[in-house]
């Protein structure tokens, strides 16, 4: 790998999402839920697919297979349920994943300077790189609130 | 990473304890506070009453009507919620607000134990629509804003669209005496 690590090993939760694998760091992840119904109502909020209830909350889910994979996933088995730090504060939220979870620590090495800013850099694991996913940025661009940026094949 | 079994979201019972109306429109189900709701009525018991309003910046509305020497402005519920159009049998009148709402039809008057906050992720126009979401019967149903039909603006164009629809109603019923 050609980029400096820019971090010793970190704790990573390891997703899938449609056909490709990412990471998300384990401090931010609240649990791995079931796949329980998910709720739709009329919104404007593009990118939010409906809401969940886990644990007596509302927890809204986020549709991230076509930003980060390029096309949508009907199929998913899980919500990973992690935090998201949004302007008007914290909020648990889920991302529908389409495999098991599994924890992995690796060393992080930076993001290529093309790739989309939502990557926050890679998790270099023995089968190969990963991308780590940066929630908040994936959030801002999947709602137009960042430009969008050409997700990689 | 160990998987959380499936629950339930928990209701509190009694202290925020408030009936609503579960009404539908274009095939999805809203709760509304059953003391914002002054009158339900069909659509055809108003037909004759109804002034059709001809103006297209509030596309949701195309009629008002007088109930007590007021003006109401009938939104057409689909439209308001972006949803296919159907064909709207019944009217909610509501109380404190010069709005009546075109629905498809009326589920059931009930008791919900709590209203949750609409999450942050919600920032398009449902901030207005929704009080917040109540969870019945494995269900999480948005519960209607009652002030979130129509903003002052709306109203305010409304407002002059009808007093010349009003004018031409009654030169209309002149004529035809």
């Amino acid at each position: 790998m050609s980029a400096a690590a820019i971090s010793d090993r970190g704790a990573f939760v390891l997703l899938q999402v449609g056909n490709r694998r990412f990471a998300l760091p384990s401090g931010n992840v609240v649990e791995l839920a079931p796949p329980v119904r998910l709720h739709e109502f009329p919104h404007e909020s593009k990118f939010v697919a409906g809401v969940i209830v886990r644990r007596g909350r509302i927890v809204p889910v986020y549709d991230v297979a076509p930003l980060l994979t390029g096309r949508s996933s009907s199929l998913h088995r899980f919500y990973l349920i992690a935090w998201l730090a949004l302007a008007t504060g914290r909020e648990a939220s889920a991302i529908p994943v389409t495999g098991e979870c599994e924890l992995a620590s690796a060393e992080v090495f930076e993001r290529n300077p093309d790739d989309p800013s939502y990557f926050a850099g890679r998790l270099a694991l023995d089968d190969g790189p990963i991308d780590i996913l940066n929630f908040e940025s994936i959030v801002a661009t999947g709602s137009g609130k960042a430009p969008a940026e050409e997700a990689r094949s | 990473m160990k998987i959380a079994s499936q629950d339930k979201a928990k209701t509190r019972r009694g202290r925020h304890s408030e009936q609503v109306i579960l009404f539908s429109a274009g095939a999805r189900t809203f709760a509304i506070a059953a003391d914002a709701v002054q009158e339900i009525r069909s659509t055809d018991s108003l037909a004759g009453a109804a002034i059709e309003m001809e103006q297209a910046d509030v596309p949701k509305v195309r009629h008002l009507i007088e109930r007590s020497r007021r003006t109401y402005f009938v939104v057409n519920g689909c439209a308001h919620f972006g949803l296919r159009l159907t064909r709207p049998t019944l009217v909610l009148i509501l109380r404190q607000i010069r709005v009546a709402v075109l629905v498809d039809s009326i589920e059931r008057m009930v008791e919900i134990g709590a209203v949750h906050n609409l999450p942050k992720a919600f920032e398009g126009a449902e901030k207005h629509w929704y009080r917040g979401l109540a969870y019945l019967d494995d269900c999480v149903i948005p519960v209607i804003n009652p002030a979130g039909f129509l903003t002052k603006e709306e109203f305010a164009r409304l407002d002059l669209v009808a007093k010349s629809a009003e004018v031409e109603h009654q030169l209309e019923g002149a004529i035809e005496a």
